[in-house]
Formats: C-alpha cells, sequence, structure tokens
C-alpha cells in the first residue's frame, strides 16, 4: 500500500510594520503563491503547483502560515517562497516576505513545533518590553501557555467529556 | 459528500485549529480544519480585546504576546488530544501502535479488541441513527418469502396501480404502463385472429380498463333538473372532456336521493374532477362516509330504461371533477344544492364480455343466491325483487345471442360465490338451444328488457359492498373445505353472507352505420372490490379469451366507434396522448439505424407521427374562402370534432353516390351555409379501400382529381395514381455541414418541427388523417377510420360527378402509392 506523503512548510510572515498583517487571507497567500511559483519556474511550475498545495493553516494575528505539498515538489515551492516581496489582498499591497521556520512530514509535527517556537518567542520578549505593563502581559501569557494548564485542562475534558474552556 | 461523512471528519478534526484571520465582522474562521477552537475563543474574549468593527492600528507587544500564548494553546491541544480516538489508541505503548488499527480492529491484542469493536460500532452508529430511519432493506431471499411479498408488491404498486387481476394478467400478457395504471396490453401468444373470432362467435373476455375512474353523485329530489342541464355541455362544441358512461340507480320506495355512477376514462380524471366539482360547487371535503339512501320510486318502467339507454351511451360532452390522488374514497358535498360527489376509483370491478355468446357464459358462471340474504322490498304482487330477478336471469339462456337484448338494460343480481362451482377442467360454454321453449317470457325479454326494479341490486349500498368485501372466503379457506368434502368434487355449500350483489349491464354493439348492426354487444359485470379474481377465474374456466388494451382498441375499430384517448383529438387528454403517441413513435424511428430508416421528407409526408390538426382546419378555411370569395370572415378559433347529429346525417346523405332524394341537395348554397354552421371542424369517417391496399396509421387521406376518377372509371381494379419523390432538402444541409450536428434539430429522415403548408405539399390536396387503419378482419378488405377537415369534405363532394361521390385517395406514410377508397359517415 503506497501512502501519499506530503511535506508542510510552516513560514512566518515578516513585516515591517504589523498592523498591516492585518488583511491577511489564506487565498491571498495562496494566489501569491502560485504567480511566485509561475514566474520562478514556469508552467511546470504551475501544473505542479496546482497538484497538492494547499495553505492549511493561518493564523493573522501571528502571522504563521502552514503550507502542504507533496514530497516530491516541496523544495520546488520552498525555493519559489524567496521570490515573494509583496502580499496583495484587495488592492492593498503589502511588503513582506516568507520565512520559512519548519517543514514537517505532518501536521502534528509541525504543531509541536511551533509550540515550541512560539514559547522561544515569549522568553526572548520578556526581556525586550519597554513598559512594565507590558512585562506583565508577556508573563501573564507565558504562564497561561505552560504545560501544567494544560495538563489540567487535559484532565478536564477527559473526565468531563466537556468543552474545557474553563481555564484560560 | 454525505452529512454522514462529514459529521465523521468534524469529530475527528474538532480539536485542530481553525484559520485566524481579521474579518471585519469581528470573529472570523476560515475553510480550516475542524469545528471549534473553544480555548482560542475565549481566550481573546477574556483579554478585554475586541476586534470588532475598526482594525487596530498598534499592535502592541502585549496583544502580540497574547495571540502567541492562545496559539500555543490551540496547538497543544491539537496535539495532544488524537483525532477520533477512544482510549483503546492511548492504551497501547507507541510502539506497538499500527496504522491499521483506525480501520481493523484484528491488529489489536485480544483484551483490548472487543472494547475497541464496540467502539467502532458505536461510532459508525451514532451518526447514521439520525439519518437512516427506515430499516435496512433485507436480502432478496427474505424479501421473497411469501409471507412478505405483500410488502413487495405494495411497494411496486406505489407508483403504477394493479388491478385486481394483475398477477394473473403478468403471467400471460404483456403489461403496459400508462394512465398510473399497469394495463395488460396484449398477450404473449399470437391470438389476433382468435380473439377476432371470438368476438364473433363465441365470448371474449376484457377487464374493462377504459372505464376505471368512477365517481359517485347522490343528490336530492329537487336538484335533479340541474343536473340534467348541466349535461348539456358548458361550451358545447368546444369544450369537450371525453366519453362517459352514466348509470343512474333505480327509483326505491322511501327515499329521497338518487345516485348516479359515471365511468370515465382514467386519462380523463384530472380534467373531470375540477369541472363536476366547479359546476355542482362541491367543494368541501367530507371525510365521514355517509349512509347512502335510496332513491325515490319512479313509476314507469319505461323512463328508467330510457334513462339507461340514453346515458349508456357513452356521452361525448362531460363536465368533469378532476381526481384525486387515488386511493380512499373522499366525498366533496355542496352546502346548498345537497350533491355529494364522491370518487370511488377502483372500488368497483368491471369485466366486460363481448361476443355473442356472452351471456351464455355469465349463465354458466353465475348462479343466483339460493337463499336470500336480506329480504328486500317486494314489489305490489309480493314475489320478492330477488326471485324475480332469478327468473329473468334464468330466461337469459334461451337468448339465442347477446345481440337480441336491447342495449343498455341492466340487471341486479346475489349470486353465490362462483369458486364454488368452478369445473374440474376448462370448457367451452355452449348455448343451451332447448330452452327455447320458454317463448313466451325469452320474447318479453328481448323485445322490452329488464323491468325497473329488476335492475336493483345491493351494489350501490357502500355499506353493502363492504360488508360483502369483507366476508369474503380465502382461497386458503376454500381449499380447507374442499379438502373436507366428503364426496371429492361435489359442490361446496355457500356461506349466507357472502351472496355477492351484482350488476349485468347490458353494452349494446355497433349501432351507427347500416352494415353488422349489434356486432360487438356484450354484458359489463360489476362487483364489490376483492372479488376480482374469484369470479375471472371461473369466467376463464367457462372458455372465453382474454384481451388485452389492444383488442379493446380494436373492438372499437371494428365497431366503427372512436376509443377515446386515440380518437379524440380535441379533448385535452386526447392532445396529451398524442404528444405521447407521437414521442414514442419518434423514439422508435430513431431507434432505426439511419440508413435503414423510411426518408419521410422523400415520401411527401409531412406528419408520419403525429397530426397537425389546426393547421389543416385553418388552411382548408383559407381555401374554402378564397375560392368562394365569401366575405364570411373564416373562422380560426380552435378546430372542434364534429358531432351534431343533424350535421352528420346530412354529411352522410352527401357522401353517398348517388341520392335521388330532393331534400337538403347538396348545392353549394346548402354546403356554405352546413360550413358556417360548423365552423372550422373535423368529422369522423370510414374508409373503405376499393381493391388492394392496407392503410396504416396517420396515412394521408388526399382528394382526387377529375383525371383519378376517370381513370376509375375506365378501369374499375385501377391501382390508382402515383406520387412522384420529393427531394430531400434537408440532405444537402447534411452533406454541406460536415461536423456533428444538433440532434436535436434536424432528425434525419423528418421534416423538422415548423411545418410548411400541409395541403399543397403533395400532388393532392390533403384532406385529413387516419388514426386507425387495418385491413379489416370483418370486411374483408382495408378500412381506415379517419379525421376530415369539414370544409375540405364539401369541397371535394361538390366537386364530384354524382355517380362517383365519396371517393376519395388513401396514401400510406411510407409508400407513394394512392389507393381509391370510399367516404362513410356512420350515423
Amino acid at each position: 500500500m503506497v501512502r501519499f506523503k506530503s511535506r508542510y512548510l510552516l513560514c512566518e510572515v515578516c513585516v515591517p510594520d504589523r498592523s498591516s498583517l492585518q488583511l491577511l487571507e489564506d487565498r491571498t497567500i495562496y494566489n501569491t503563491l502560485r504567480a511566485a511559483v509561475n514566474r520562478a519556474h514556469g508552467d511546470y511550475g504551475s501544473a505542479l503547483f496546482n497538484i497538492g498545495v494547499i495553505v492549511k493553516y493561518l493564523n493573522a494575528h501571528t502571522g504563521v502560515v502552514l503550507i502542504r505539498s507533496r514530497k516530491k515538489h516541496y523544495r520546488l515551492i520552498w525555493s519559489a517562497l524567496s521570490f515573494i516581496t509583496c502580499l496583495e489582498n484587495r488592492g492593498q499591497k503589502v511588503q513582506c516576505f516568507l520565512n520559512c521556520l519548519h517543514v514537517g512530514g505532518t501536521i502534528r509535527t509541525c504543531q509541536k513545533f511551533l509550540v515550541k517556537y512560539n514559547r522561544q518567542q515569549l522568553h526572548r520578549m520578556l526581556p525586550a518590553c519597554k513598559t512594565d505593563a507590558e512585562k506583565q502581559e508577556v508573563r501573564r501569557a507565558i504562564l497561561s501557555c505552560s504545560l501544567s494548564n494544560v495538563r489540567e485542562e487535559e484532565a478536564d475534558e477527559d473526565g468531563s467529556d466537556d468543552d474545557g474552556d474553563e481555564e484560560t | 459528500m454525505t452529512g454522514a461523512k462529514d459529521r465523521m471528519r468534524e469529530k475527528k478534526m474538532k480539536n485542530q485549529p481553525r484559520n485566524v484571520i481579521y474579518t471585519s465582522s469581528g470573529r472570523g474562521t476560515g475553510r480550516g480544519q475542524g469545528s471549534q477552537a473553544c480555548g482560542w475563543v475565549r481566550g481573546h474574549q477574556h483579554g478585554g480585546h475586541s476586534y470588532s468593527q475598526d482594525l487596530p492600528k498598534y499592535i502592541t507587544a502585549s496583544s502580540f504576546a497574547k495571540a502567541r500564548a492562545a496559539e500555543v494553546n490551540a496547538m497543544l491541544k491539537a496535539v495532544s488530544k488524537p483525532a477520533g480516538s477512544c482510549h483503546i489508541f492511548t492504551a497501547l505503548p507507541k510502539h506497538m501502535r499500527r496504522r491499521a488499527l483506525s480501520h481493523s480492529t484484528k491488529r489489536l491484542p485480544s483484551r483490548l479488541r472487543e472494547g475497541a469493536q464496540r467502539l467502532a460500532e458505536r461510532s459508525q452508529r451514532a451518526p447514521e441513527k439520525e439519518k437512516k430511519q427506515e430499516p435496512r432493506s433485507r436480502s432478496r431471499r427474505a424479501r421473497r418469502r411469501h409471507g412478505n411479498l405483500l410488502l413487495e408488491f405494495n411497494r411496486r404498486q406505489r407508483k403504477n396501480k394493479w388491478l385486481e387481476t394483475h398477477i394473473w394478467h403478468a403471467k400471460r400478457f404483456h403489461m403496459l404502463k400508462t394512465w398510473s395504471y399497469c394495463l395488460p396490453l396484449k398477450p404473449t401468444a399470437k391470438s389476433f385472429r382468435a380473439s377476432y373470432r371470438a368476438m364473433n362467435t363465441h365470448a371474449l373476455l376484457q377487464v374493462t380498463l377504459a372505464y376505471m375512474c368512477f365517481m359517485f353523485v347522490i343528490f336530492s329530489e329537487k336538484s335533479v333538473t340541474y343536473l340534467h342541464l348541466l349535461y348539456k355541455a358548458d361550451q358545447f362544441p368546444e369544450g369537450s372532456l371525453g366519453p362517459a358512461d352514466f348509470l343512474w340507480r333505480p327509483r326505491v320506495p322511501d327515499a329521497s336521493d338518487r345516485q348516479l355512477w359515471i365511468w370515465i376514462h382514467p386519462a380523463l380524471k384530472q380534467d373531470v374532477l375540477s369541472e363536476l366539482q366547479l359546476v355542482c360547487q362541491c367543494f368541501e371535503a367530507v371525510s365521514v362516509s355517509e349512509e347512502s339512501r335510496p332513491a325515490v320510486e319512479l313509476p314507469a318502467g319505461r323512463k328508467r330504461k330510457r334513462d339507461e339507454a340514453d346515458a349508456e351511451q357513452p356521452s361525448k360532452r362531460l363536465l368533469g371533477d378532476g381526481t384525486r390522488p387515488a386511493g380512499a374514497p373522499v366525498r366533496w358535498q355542496s352546502p346548498d344544492t345537497a350533491i355529494t360527489i364522491s370518487d370511488l376509483t377502483m372500488e368497483i370491478v368491471r369485466y366486460r364480455l363481448i361476443g355473442p355468446l356472452a351471456h351464455v357464459v355469465l349463465t354458466d358462471t353465475l348462479q343466483p343466491a339460493s337463499e336470500e340474504p336480506r329480504s328486500r322490498s317486494t314489489d305490489e304482487a309480493g314475489v320478492s325483487v330477488h326471485q324475480q330477478q332469478t327468473d329473468i336471469f334464468h330466461l337469459l339462456r334461451g337468448v339465442c345471442s347477446t345481440a337480441e337484448l336491447p342495449a343498455g338494460c341492466v340487471l341486479g343480481l346475489t349470486v353465490d360465490d362462483p369458486r364454488l362451482t368452478l369445473p374440474q377442467k376448462r370448457g367451452k360454454s355452449v348455448p343451451d338451444l332447448q330452452q327455447s321453449a320458454e317463448d313466451s317470457g325469452v320474447r318479453d325479454l328481448t323485445l322490452k328488457g329488464v323491468a325497473a326494479h329488476c335492475s336493483q341490486s345491493a351494489l350501490w349500498d357502500a355499506s353493502a359492498r363492504d360488508c360483502v368485501t369483507h366476508n369474503r372466503l380465502s382461497e386458503q379457506e376454500l381449499n380447507r373445505r374442499r379438502t373436507e368434502l366428503l364426496v371429492p368434487g361435489s359442490r361446496l355449500s355457500a356461506a349466507p353472507q357472502a351472496a355477492v350483489p351484482l350488476l349485468l349491464v347490458h353494452q349494446g354493439g355497433r349501432v351507427r352505420g347500416e352494415e353488422r348492426l349489434h356486432w360487438g354487444s356484450g354484458w359489463d359485470l360489476l362487483l364489490p372490490k376483492g372479488w376480482g379474481m374469484a369470479f375471472w377465474v371461473p369466467l376463464v374456466y367457462r372458455g372465453v379469451r382474454v384481451g388485452g388494451l389492444h383488442m379493446s382498441v380494436k373492438h372499437s375499430q371494428f365497431m366503427g366507434q372512436p376509443h377515446f384517448p386515440h380518437d379524440y383529438p380535441d379533448c385535452p387528454a386526447g392532445v396529451r396522448f398524442q404528444s405521447e403517441q407521437e414521442a414514442e413513435l419518434l423514439q422508435k424511428f430513431k431507434r432505426r439505424p439511419p440508413s435503414k430508416r423510411t426518408n419521410y421528407i422523400k415520401h411527401g409526408c409531412l406528419a408520419p407521427f403525429r397530426c397537425p390538426w389546426q393547421q389543416l382546419t385553418e388552411e382548408w378555411e383559407e381555401l374554402v374562402n378564397l375560392s368562394a370569395e365569401t366575405t364570411g370572415g373564416c373562422r380560426t378559433g380552435p378546430f372542434t370534432v364534429l358531432r351534431s347529429l343533424k350535421a352528420l346525417r346530412r354529411l352522410s346523405a352527401w357522401s353517398r353516390p348517388s341520392s335521388r332524394r330532393s331534400s337538403s341537395a347538396l348545392t353549394h348554397a346548402t354546403a356554405a351555409a352546413l360550413q358556417q354552421e360548423c365552423g372550422p371542424s373535423l368529422v369522423w369517417v370510414r374508409l373503405r379501400l376499393l381493391g388492394k391496399g392496407q392503410p396504416a396509421l396517420h396515412a394521408m387521406v388526399c382528394v382526387p382529381t377529375t383525371s383519378d376518377l376517370q381513370l376509375l372509371l375506365k378501369d374499375a381494379h385501377s391501382s390508382g395514381p402515383e406520387e412522384p419523390r420529393h427531394k430531400d432538402h434537408l440532405k444537402r444541409l447534411r452533406q454541406n455541414t460536415t461536423g456533428p450536428e444538433d440532434p436535436a434539430r434536424a432528425v434525419r429522415g423528418v421534416c423538422p418541427a415548423p411545418l410548411p403548408s400541409v395541403l399543397p405539399h403533395c400532388s393532392r390536396l390533403t384532406l385529413g388523417w387516419v388514426t386507425q387503419g387495418d385491413f379489416s378482419l370483418a370486411a374483408g378488405c382495408g378500412e381506415a377510420l379517419a379525421f376530415i377537415s369539414v370544409s375540405g369534405l364539401l369541397h371535394t363532394i361538390l366537386q364530384q360527378p354524382q355517380e362517383q361521390r365519396g371517393l376519395i385517395l388513401l396514401r400510406n406514410p411510407s409508400s407513394l402509392q394512392y389507393r381509391f377508397a370510399r367516404i362513410s359517415i356512420d350515423v
């Protein structure tokens, strides 16, 4: 039995101005990526793009994008990522570049990596905070996503089979 | 994707986070994976930062941190909770988990296997429970077991209703599904000539398929006249709906209501019911069934029979009431006129026996009830009605032929179950000529018919019918009693409650025209519901031949009467039938390979499948007006079929060769007068070929030129002129366009849709088309029944010399040879 193997590219959209991220949509990324692949690799590239590429997850607040592609052609897609200079959404152009953080074989591995990465970022943000209020916020955020919290949630969920949003 | 699949997927993906984007309306959920990421939602709301209308200009570090944290949480949740997992999968250590576990539980160690199976079943069943309420269909074998067959039959009957004798017919006949019934078309054995012989000399049996739907009207005394007026027709002569049979219940003393049964063709049902409802103003549906009270007494027996006789002739005008979607009877009541209409489709079974020995078959099969079930009203002499009916019934045997009795007489009877006297072997019933000793009684019967009070029957009472249907012995019961008989083969004793009330209605045969009068007369047997098979099998055992729809069409054809949907082009049901027939014929035509089809264009036949009557009448009107140069405007309404007796008699007299009658002699003036009177109309004629030839469906009836008539004078056996071959103009088009042509546009060999002018297309003017044509076994030559435009006919007759009046040409659509034929209009 032959499996379809895929590769998931975890990318981050880096913009100079954070606020311009807001209009991000998965369709935007998809179309921009397709144009880039077409420019870089021509018809062959667009055909390959058509088959297996899809934007699986997008977080507009943090700029995290998860792109899935076939295992055979992920390098092609990856190479086209660096040619993206701007994202266009409803007439507004946003200057950016896509930074690939991680390549995983499954969504789960990418999610695990993302957890680690976010935690690292939070830890790095803490000393860089200027005001005290900010520091408090960041500390609270770090605490909120600590492992103990999550384990409590798990226990609750298993027991009551509920949505488990008491703790946040 | 079905709902089940979606649900399964949602269940699996409920832990996966969705896309998080900004939308102007707040929380946005993109096309992501799965349902809610709940922690995510709450986290942000608690953060107090609502992403409502305006997007924030600055994103501070705190919010960014929050976003990150929330994302982390979502990811953790997604990661730590495997999709669609039960504790089975987490119970196994990682090195023992296999990919195939999710779909085959055999890969698990045995201690976990049952749990996994249970879980798998539960997860399979959960979404299905809400979806499928019906039980899973059983295996074919289970469905076909004898006890479950009834369910199967009911399921099959949902679309097309079955007759009571369906199974018997299905084994021996080709069936046809039309008019929401499944009807026998013709026998699987070759039996056309045998059936004809049966109709001619012995007896033919049919389930009366034409008249199955059934209306029932009760009304009180005062509104009798009202209803009669209605039958004079609203929109004569244009609004015809179709023929119907009326049956009046005989008046019984101490009753105030009369009842009327109307039998119509199932194709008419829809039109008819709404009309009747409109006319009688019966709109309220009453669901409680009322007791029907018998009617007021009628003094003279004559009137009753005349009513019958008038009513039995199929009336061409019917104000119909629509029909309901079948099933239980429903009554409508009108508050002011006290008329109630109820729909009693399939409540009464009606069999038709055609042929001169039909009455012999009946007297063989039916035995009047030995004891009287309930003593009914007696007449003046004190003799009970039942006794009188029995006497008349016995007299029937002495009659030589069914045709001797006056048409339209009705005999009510109560008989025993005919299955009790079922013969061991099939035989043929022969007439008993010894009984002509009772000459006076028999002669009375043939001259006067049946007396009024003898037409009563308990069949009219709904309660009596239900009772009888209920008390019917099943076949199983009957067979059991037969085994218990002391002397095998003797007659079974009858149960007193199971005396079946019947009505025997005499149907006149051919009444119009001058040849073979009374051919095709017969008896109609009316039975209550549920007794169909019980009477059918004994009748068949007496040696009748059974016919189907095909035979009933031929029967009407030999009798020279129009058969309901085929020969009524002006009724809405007839129009529908014609379009259906056209579609069928066109399909058949298309099925043949293109080079083996008849090229109707080359044969000059414009309408091989459907006759454009409207166009024909209009063109004739134009032509006649042009030639006569009258300023009387040609009437271009919808065409009608000429049915008024007076006009038909005149036309009939004029189309005969030499009539020395001076009354209503044919001149231009009288012809013009008749034409004005009738308007654009068609007339139903019978054509008989003079020599060779066999007319086919939609053969063209054409006007002979003077040279043709002279040809006939010179040589009485000449075969007639020939039509020169036409050119197929579409062929050139086909050759030019080499690409694939639009198949809907042109069928090769048939004229495309907007037909050119019909009249002058061929070398002889077209008068009309044949609707039923065949070699007539009765006449010994080809005969056809056709519709002809009245103006065309008059135009033709005027131009023909006296001795040769009424000669026309007939040409089949697939031939170029014209044949001479003679018109006769039967009145």
